[in-house]
Order: structure tokens, then sequence, then C-alpha cells
């Protein structure tokens, strides 16, 4: 597990990361999902994010599961993100099935846990899919769409817009502390465990001046808000219904929703074969 | 002039957005790098949560409590796509009462000892719902929770020991330590950037206690939904599976499905409707 | 049309001790042109603010006296009511643009406001401005010329008749500063705005401007036509504006009698060309062009590097490419070129903070690559254009002597207290570096970079978004590295910097070398200048027009050419004046 996780830190960089985060949330404006109606997208998700979890048919999941890795691929996420799905969702059953060994269970124990596993895969994916795949502008309207409050689409549109520029700024003020700083030697083993200390020592102290930055950078921001009349455009219903006005469901939509809909009847189908069988 | 220094509703809204960006990074960062451990310590997204508590402490707390849940709703969720649905409506509330509560409770941020305090209370506050809800998940979502030889129990025993150990451990380590040494470094330097006096006894909360009985019930009253919230979201629909008997038959898989579809559909004409009377 | 009329305005931040603006009156007519100008702090910023309503709607502070937009008082209209007449554009433009597409924030403000034809409107502003092309862009891949034509763009979407800029080209290169310029003009002109720029470029100014007001103190000593005003050198000095050169030449002429009493200065080369003609003295060669001296030692050298950036989509592109340099010991480099055309990325490359895709960078003869991060910093430091970057601790003592203390260098405290004392900090040790004033921020940020006494020092941008004053001070603190680092690099927009300093210009376009070489070579080059849209100061072209033969880089060097004798000897006096 150390060693591991001393392997993963140092691929890690600062750098790399905030490119694969910039990838993923403006690279694949241009894929089949992107380009859908955000409405339908969020229907459909409602559907696999809820279904999944009172199913409890290994083949119908294992269809699901199926189905959705091929959005995901068409979504084109970032593998940085696909590579923390798979390690989230297998540590989680994971770890919980050893635990559960440990306390006197055994093999039979890994079914529901497999089952579980596998809920999890197809929610997760499914989540990955809609809200990774999708424009921020178009999700934040979708979202606007079913109710949820202004501001809630506001810090969405917002959070894209600020992301590059936070990133930046905190590899840069991390740079400071590398260029100037001197880490402990990291030969030993508790050379090595002293780093770490260090590290997490420094990332704690750049928030001192990331926040005293970030601040300076609110009020114009702020201010230039009010000036732009967003306080206007959350009390004018006729903001909304402009903005909602853009949304359309397209022939596209319908393919993507008829071939979702023939899958998921194939894999009853074929998950009723099998029990047949049995 | 402002003579009884009452926050306004565009300084207000710079705190949010403050909060937000900057948990928001933080939370995008710690999503990114998978959790791991070091001994008994475990290094996850909660030990940020040292940027909202400062934040909640030299300024309005609610905006501070709300801004941070919704950066890290809004990074490292939606934008990494790992967003859990209505399940994330329980860290949502579970992280704003946290953090609100101990922005409360400091009323002159220059006193170590109260940030300290407060810190931790705000921490433990989090930890312990965040506990509560994850039991309940689990045996919601486990078939046959008491069944599974030996699951109860490494349920019991793993949730209770990792909410102790991050309320002790990490808890003092990562977030109390970085409060206090952040805060009075912060008290007197950030406020001007955006416009306002320092907190001192006398501005934030006029006449009002810090912890009012309002504020409690609220807390409980939100506690309340998000454990409701989560459970709709991971188990409660299993209820009706279970209960009705069903599972096995493909036709009545086949109906399920169409039940949930229906319910879903449902569902957002509610919603739509809901949002419609509310623009009238 | 819009005409703004202040009566007796005086306001008081929450707070503040004094009063920032003072008992203010001053009218703006409509489709005017006009420079607000001032030393830093007299208040042109927060007069600004009361115009479009943010004071006192906002920012609650004590106000008093009347601001009148189109005679309406704007402490009773609405602010979307004024925001539709009065636009405004900050300094701080970057964080000014809320949203994540051009398209978006172009018609964000028009949006809010629901007007029906929203997304036309953005889309109009865009071409206004020169965007069109930018349209589905995200705002991150701009450069910084064009977010500040987005943020302009987004604030002229509502088609205000009053458009008001903070500093619109303090970070831009000379071509795009007057792309900016031509845009404004254009709406100037074409659809008759009224235009107020706070502004201390005053070339600028003279070339763009109608009328220019002048404020001091908090209140406005005068309003004047711009070539009138420009002429007012000595009130202008005392305010740290710096008129033209050709004026400020002028000015000086007439006081040592080269010039007669009743000159009426120029401002511009072509009046310059007029009124200097008659009284030159001499145009031949006198002067030896100044040459790089070949230094043997090597310092850095940059190998047949590639690099490219990791791209969010499609093909990565190319930053530098087969790039081949050497730096040597004792050089002061001055790395000029457009925004985007690799001077960053060069630095990086040194720091180790970039690594090419090939080639190799070597420093003192060994590969960054292969060196750590420490062993770097002991040999070179940068110091970034963003100076509140360099500010981790909460002190600038802490931020000078951190470096240090964490090295466990011996008396590392009385090295501090000297670097402070040598950058005039002492006052401010113990405060933090990002609440100090732009100029003082500068100064800390070198101090920190020099503390570790390196080798190299590589500045980026060390003079942007600094007045002309301030920027002065900047190269005093230069010429002070003297004997402590002697090889440093400045990657720098500012030609008067490069004139005055550097002795060894590198001219980089798109990731090539296209001139490398003194000042004299590399400006009189009108190829490269074509290319990169570098600009000499003012008196260097009008030193051309006259047909001097000498290169002129400052205004001494530009007045020999108009004195009798001993014209060496006075230039070594001024000289040492100019650094005493």
């Amino acid at each position: 597990m150390h060693k591991l996780t001393e392997n993963i830190l140092d691929k890690l960089t600062i750098d790399y990361l905030r490119n694969q985060v910039l990838k993923n949330a403006y690279g694949n404006d241009d894929t089949v999902i992107a380009k859908l109606d955000p409405r339908v997208l969020l229907i459909w998700y409602l559907f696999f994010g809820l279904v999944p979890w009172f199913l409890n048919d290994v083949a119908l999941l294992l269809g699901l599961f199926l189905f959705v890795v091929m959005t995901t691929r068409a979504a084109r996420i970032a593998p940085l993100v696909l590579f923390l799905f798979c390690v989230g969702v297998f540590s989680q059953t994971g770890y919980l099935f050893i635990v559960a060994l440990f306390f006197g269970g055994n093999a039979e124990t890994i079914a529901p846990l497999l089952v579980m596993t596998l809920k999890v895969a197809v929610v997760s994916l499914a989540s990955i899919t809609v809200f990774s795949g999708l424009d921020p502008d178009r999700l934040a309207n979708g979202m606007l769409w079913f109710g949820c409050p202004g501001q809630l689409s506001f810090s969405i549109s917002f959070a894209y817009r600020i992301l590059p520029v936070l990133m930046e700024e905190f590899q840069n003020i991390l740079l400071s502390f590398r260029l100037r700083g001197n880490p402990p030697q990291k030969k030993t083993f508790i050379g090595k465990i002293r780093y770490l200390g260090y590290q997490i020592k420094m990332i704690i102290q750049s928030f001192y001046p990331l926040m005293l930055n970030t601040a300076k950078r609110s009020r114009t921001t702020v201010e230039a808000l009010e000036l732009r009349g967003y306080r206007y455009s959350l009390q004018n219903p006729e903001v909304k219904r402009m903005k909602l006005a853009m949304l359309r469901v397209t022939r596209q939509d319908m393919i993507f929703v008829v071939i979702s809909i023939i899958w998921v009847a194939v894999c009853v189908a074929i998950s009723a074969a099998l029990q047949d069988m049995l | 002039m402002n003579p009884d220094n009452k926050i306004t509703q565009s300084q207000k809204m710079m705190v949010f957005v403050l909060s937000m960006s900057l948990y928001g990074l933080a939370t995008l960062f710690t999503e990114l790098i998978p959790s791991f451990q070091v001994g008994i310590v475990e290094f996850s997204v909660e030990y940020f949560l040292f940027i909202p508590l400062t934040l909640a402490m030299l300024f309005d707390p609610l905006s501070a409590a709300i801004g941070a849940a919704a950066g890290e709703l809004v990074f490292s969720e939606i934008m990494l796509g790992q967003f859990g649905g209505l399940g994330e409506l329980e860290k949502f509330i579970t992280v704003t009462i946290g953090v609100y509560i101990a922005g409360r409770l400091v009323k002159d941020p220059r006193r170590r000892g109260v940030v300290a305090a407060a810190s931790i209370i705000g921490v433990a506050v989090q930890q312990l719902m965040g506990c509560v809800v994850d039991i309940l998940k689990v045996q919601f979502a486990v078939e046959d929770f008491e069944a599974v030889a030996g699951l109860p129990q490494s349920v019991f025993f793993t949730e209770g020991f990792a909410c102790l150990n991050d309320i002790l451990f990490s808890g003092i380590l990562f977030c109390m330590l970085p409060t206090m040494y952040l805060v009075p470094k912060l008290y007197g330097k950030i406020e001007p950037l955006l416009g306002m006096k320092p907190r001192d006894e006398k501005t934030v909360f006029s006449g009002e206690n810090s912890l009012s009985p309002k504020i409690i019930i609220m807390s409980i009253i939100g506690f309340a939904a998000a454990i409701v919230a989560e459970l709709l979201a991971s188990g409660g629909y299993e209820l009706i599976d279970w209960e009705a008997a069903w599972a096995g038959s493909t036709t009545n898989i086949i109906i399920a499905i169409i039940i949930a579809a229906v319910v879903a559909l449902v569902a957002i004409g509610v919603i739509r409707n809901r949002a419609a009377q509310a623009e009238r | 049309m819009s005409t703004i009329e202040i009566r007796g305005l005086t306001f008081t931040y929450p707070g503040a001790r004094e009063a920032t603006l003072r008992n203010v009156n001053v009218t703006f007519g409509e489709g005017d042109f006009i420079a607000l100008v001032g030393n830093n702090g007299c208040g042109k910023s927060t007069l600004c603010k009361t115009l479009n309503g943010l004071i006192p709607h906002f920012i609650v502070g004590d106000m008093s006296g009347q601001v009148l937009v189109d005679g309406r008082d704007t402490k009773e209209l609405e602010i979307g009511t004024l925001a539709a007449k009065v636009g405004y554009v900050y300094q701080d433009f970057e964080n000014q643009i809320v949203c994540p597409t051009v398209r978006e924030d172009a018609s964000y403000a028009c949006l809010n406001y629901a007007m029906k034809d929203y997304q036309e409107k953005g889309r109009k502003a865009l071409t206004v401005c020169g965007l069109s092309s930018k349209i589905s862009d995200y705002v991150w891949q701009l450069s910084g010329g064009q977010k500040h034509l987005l943020a302009l763009a987004g604030m002229a979407a509502l088609s205000p008749d009053i458009l008001i800029l903070d500093e619109p080209i303090a970070q831009l290169d000379p071509a795009h500063a007057d792309g900016i310029y031509e845009v404004l003009k254009k709406l100037n002109e074409k659809y008759n705005k009224t235009i107020i720029v706070i502004e201390h470029h005053t070339e600028y100014i003279a070339r763009y401007c109608r009328n220019v007001v002048l404020l001091k103190n908090g209140t406005v000593k005068w309003k004047l036509p711009a070539e009138e005003a420009m002429r007012r050198v000595d009130e202008l000095q005392e305010s740290n504006i710096f008129p033209p050169q050709v004026t400020i030449a002028a000015n000086r002429m007439v006081k040592e009698g080269i010039l007669p009493e009743e000159t009426v200065l120029p401002v511009s080369i072509q009046e310059g060309k007029e009124i200097f003609g008659p009284w030159i003295k001499e145009k031949d060669q006198k002067r030896r062009n100044s040459e790089v001296k070949k230094k043997d030692e090597v310092m850095a050298s940059f190998q047949n590097i590639t690099v490219r950036y990791r791209s969010v989509k499609g093909e990565a592109p190319k930053i530098l490419d087969d790039f081949s340099l050497d730096i040597r010991k004792g050089e002061k480099i001055a790395l000029i070129g457009s925004n985007g055309a690799g001077k960053s990325t060069m630095l990086k490359l040194l720091m180790g903070l970039v690594h090419p895709e090939s080639g190799t960078v070597k420093v003192k003869g060994k590969p960054v690559r292969n060196m750590s991060k420490e062993e770097l910093g002991h040999t070179m430091s940068l110091v970034y254009q963003n100076p509140e970057e360099m500010f981790i601790k909460d002190s600038i003592r802490k931020d000078i002597e951190y470096a240090m203390k964490v090295r466990k260098i011996e008396n590392y405290q009385e090295r501090t207290e000297e670097l402070l004392a040598m950058f005039r900090l002492s006052d401010l040790a113990d405060r933090d570096g990002r609440l100090l004033s732009g100029g003082q921020m500068r100064r800390a940020s070198l101090a920190i970079g020099i503390a570790l006494n390196p080798e190299m020092l590589l500045l980026d941008e060390p003079t942007a978004n600094l007045d002309i004053a301030t920027r002065r001070e900047i190269m005093r603190t230069l010429q002070m590295l003297k004997g402590i680092t002697d090889t440093v690099i400045i990657a720098t927009h500012d030609m008067q910097l490069v004139c005055d300093w550097a002795e060894r210009i590198i001219v980089l376009s798109a990731g090539y070398v296209i001139a490398d070489g003194p000042r004299e070579q590399v400006f009189s080059d009108m190829y490269v200048r074509g290319q990169v849209g570098i600009r000499p100061p003012q008196i260097y072209d009008m030193g051309r027009g006259l047909g001097i033969v000498d290169s002129c880089f400052t205004i001494d060097d530009f007045m020999d050419h108009f004195r009798d004798r001993n014209r060496e000897e006075n230039r070594e006096k001024d000289r040492g004046e100019k650094y005493a």
C-alpha cells in the first residue's frame, strides 16, 4: 500500500492533474454525448442511477454495465477519472469484503458484495457519462429546468470559469515553496515519512497565500456580477425562460433514448432466458 | 455609513464565492489523489475542511458553509462526474451544519483556544452525522444485512472506528491545527480585501447567542433530511422490493423497471410543477 | 446620448480617516474621449465607481454631493438602469469574466437583464471588439489581450452610452495595446460612445483622447483638451505622470535655452519634426554602437529544444521548435516578443519547470533534468510576473529569510536586514507582501529573488502593471543588482527598460529567435520590428524621423544632438545624475 502510494504520488504532479482535469472539463465538448439535450440525459441518468439499486440479477446488471461503459467511452472521459472510478468502486466493496472475512464471513459473502459492486459501478459510470460528458452551460441549464436554484447553475458555470485560474495560482504558490524550500531527504524510510509530512505541511501552508489572493479576486468578481445584473436574473422568471428556450430535443436525442430502451429490453430478455435455462 | 456593520448581500456573495472556489479546488485534488493510509491515519477529502472552517470563523458562517458544500458538489462531484445523485445531499447538509456551527461558536477569532475548540466541534458534528448515515446506508443497501455472517459487526466496527479515528487523530492534525494556524494569521488581513471590518464581539451576531435553540433545531431538521435523502438514494426503494418478495422472476423485474421509470417520470413532473408554481 | 455631471462629490470609505474624493466638480460631455490621470491613490478608480453606481449602491461609505447621469441622480437610479447607461471594465479584467466560454460571457449581462436578443447583442459586441473568430472558445484559451477585449465586449454588449476602462493596456504588448485603442476609437467615433479611460501611457492619450482630467488628492485639478494637457509637463510630472518623450525633451530644451521660450511643445512625432527640425546641430554618427562583449564562460545553454504543451484537445502546439541558444556569464539579456512567443517557456525551461520533448537545457554544463530543484535554486532564481505568488509567508521579512532559514545559512537574519535596507523595505518588513503598493510588492519580490545570492536571475515582466514612476524605481533597483548577481535575464514588453538596461536583446517570435544582438542592431532592423510588434521608445523614432544617424534611446541621447559642445562630458554628467 505504501509502495503504491509512493508511486502514485511521484507520477501525479500538479501539472499532470491540472491537465487531466482540464481535459475532462473542457476537452470533450464535441462528443455525441455532449450534443444531447441535457434534460434527456438527466432523465436517462435518473433511470440508470436508480434502477440498478433494486436489481439483483447479475446478468442484467452486467448488461447495463456494458452499456454505461460504452456511453462513458463515447463521452471521452479523461483516463485519470476512469482510473479513480475503478479504485473508488473496488476499494469500497473490496475493503468491506476483507473485513467481513476477518469477522468470520466466507465465500458466500462475496455474492451480495459482487452484486453491490456492479450496482455501484453502473450508477457511477452513468453519473460520469452525464456530468463529465456534458457541456458546463448545458448541464447548468438542464439542472435549472428541473427546478434547481439559479445559484447552483451559476456555481457550476462559474466553477468552470475559475478552475484553470485557481489551479495555475495554486501551482505557482506550491512552486514558490519548492524552489525556496528545502525538503528533507527521502532516502531512508523515516526520511520518506518526514518528506510526506513536509509535503502535507506545505500544501496546508500554501492555502494562506491562496486565501488572500482569492479574496482579492472575489471582490472584483462579485462587483462585476452586480454590475452585470446577476441578482436581477435570480429574481426575474423571464430570464430563466430565455435560458431554457435554447434547450431542444432533437432526433439525436430520440435515437439515443431508443437505443437505451432496446438495450435494456434485450438485457432483460437475455437474463430471463438464462434464468429459464437454470 | 454602515453604523451597525451589517453584512451586505454582496459581501455574503463574496464569502460564498471565496469559500466555494477554495474548498472546491481542494476537494478536486483530494478526489483525484485516491485516499491512502499511513498507519491508522487516513488522508481524504474531509481534511481540507480547515478551509471553510477558517472562513466561517472570520466571515459570515452561513455563506462560508453553504459555499463550501456547493464547492465540493460542483468541483469534485459534478466536474469529475463522481456525482452520487440524491446521496450527495447528505454530504452537502452535514458539511454545511458542521462548518456553520463551528463558525457560530467563535466570537473573537484571535483567541486560539476558542478557535481550536470550535473547529474540533465542527469536525465532530460533521463526522458523527456522516457515520450514522453510513451505517444506516449499508444496513439498507445490502440485502439481508443481518443474515450475512460477520457483516453487521464489521460495518459497525469499521464505521465506528473510522469515525473516532477521523475526529481524534485526523481531525486534530488536519483540521484543528491548520485552522489554529490560519485564523489568527488571516485575521485583520483578509477582511479589508473584501471591504469588511474584522469580526469582533459587536459586529457579526448582534445580540444573538452563538448557539441559539433555533440553530440547533434547524440543524437537527437538516440532519434528518440528510438521512432521509441518503436512504432514499441508496436503499429506500429496496423496501418496496423486499416486502413484495418479488425478486427472482423476470416478469417482476420488468415490472419493477417500468415502475421505476414511471416513478422517475412522476418525480420529474412534480419537480417541474413546483418550479413552475414558484415562478408564478 | 448621455452626459455625466458631478457636483460637489465627496466620498469616504468606511473606516478610512480621510476622504478619498473631495468636492469633485466636473462634467463629461457626450461622445467625448476622456483620459483620467493622476498619481496612485488619487481617487481615479473611486471616481469611476461612483459613475456606475457601485458607489453608493454596493460599496457603502460616506457620500455627499451628486452624480447626475443624464440629469438623474445615481442614488435614485436602479443599478440595472445605470448598467445600461454606464459600462465599467476593471483593471483586474480577468476576474470580471464570469462565464466559461466567450459566447456566454459576451451575452451574460444582456441575458441577466432579460433582453430578448441577448445572443445577437453578444455576437455584435464581439464583432466590434474583433473577437468574432473566438466565439466558441473557452475563456482560458484566450491571451491576455483577448481577455481584456472580452471584458470590454461583455460591457459593450449592453450598448451603454458611456464606457469606463481602468488601465486598459497595462499588461499588453504594443500591438495588442493598439488593438484595444483602435476598438475604443471605433466605439467612440462610429457608435458615438463616451469613453473614459484611466491611463498613464501618455503617448496613447495624445494619440487617441480628446480631453484630459487631472485628479490630485481626491479633487479635480483641471480638465483640458488632450494636447494642451500634455504640454503641462511640470504639473503632470508632479503627479508622476510622464508626458510623451518628445514633449519632455522639448520642455527640457526650452529650459536649457536650446529651443526658444515661446515654443509650443510637440506631443507627437509629427509635430516634433516641425519643431525640432530647424534646431538640430548634428546628425552624424559620433558615438560608437555598444557591442555585446563576447564573454567566454557559458552559463546556460539550450540545445535543439522542442517544447510542446499538454493540450486539452487535438494536436499539442509547439511552443519552441529546435531552439538553440547560449547564455554567457555576466550578460544582461532582455527577452522580447509578443504575448505567447515563448518567453516564459524559456524561463521555465531554465528552472526545470518544463521539460523539453527533445533537446537538452544545461546550466553550468549540467543538464537541468539531472539537477534537483534545490540545487537549481542555488544557482538561479525566478521572480514571477505576479509578485503576489511569491509571498508565501505573512510578512516580507519572513518571506525574504525563508529560503535562507530552511537552508540553515549562518547569519541569515543579518543578511535579511541588509536586503530589507537595500530595497528600502525596512519600515514595511512586518507587513504582508500582498497588502503593499505595486512598486513595493515588486521590490519585495526582487529581494526574495536574490536572497540566496543566485548566480543567475530570471525576471518575468518586472515592470508590468506599474505606473511610470514606479517603473523607474524598479530600473534603479535593477542597477543595484550589479555585483551581486551578474547574469540577468528579463522577459518584458517594456521597451524603455530594454533600452536603458539590456546589453543583449533576444527577440522571440513564434518559438524562433529572430534577432539577437545589441539594441542598436535590433531596433534598426525594421523587419524584426514589424514581425513581433515591438516598439522602441518614442524618442528613438523621433531621432530616426529627424534623420539622426545615432540611435537615441534616452532623452539625453537625443538632446546631445542639439547641444554645441562638450557633448560627451555633458552626457557623462547626466548619466551620473540619473542614477544618483
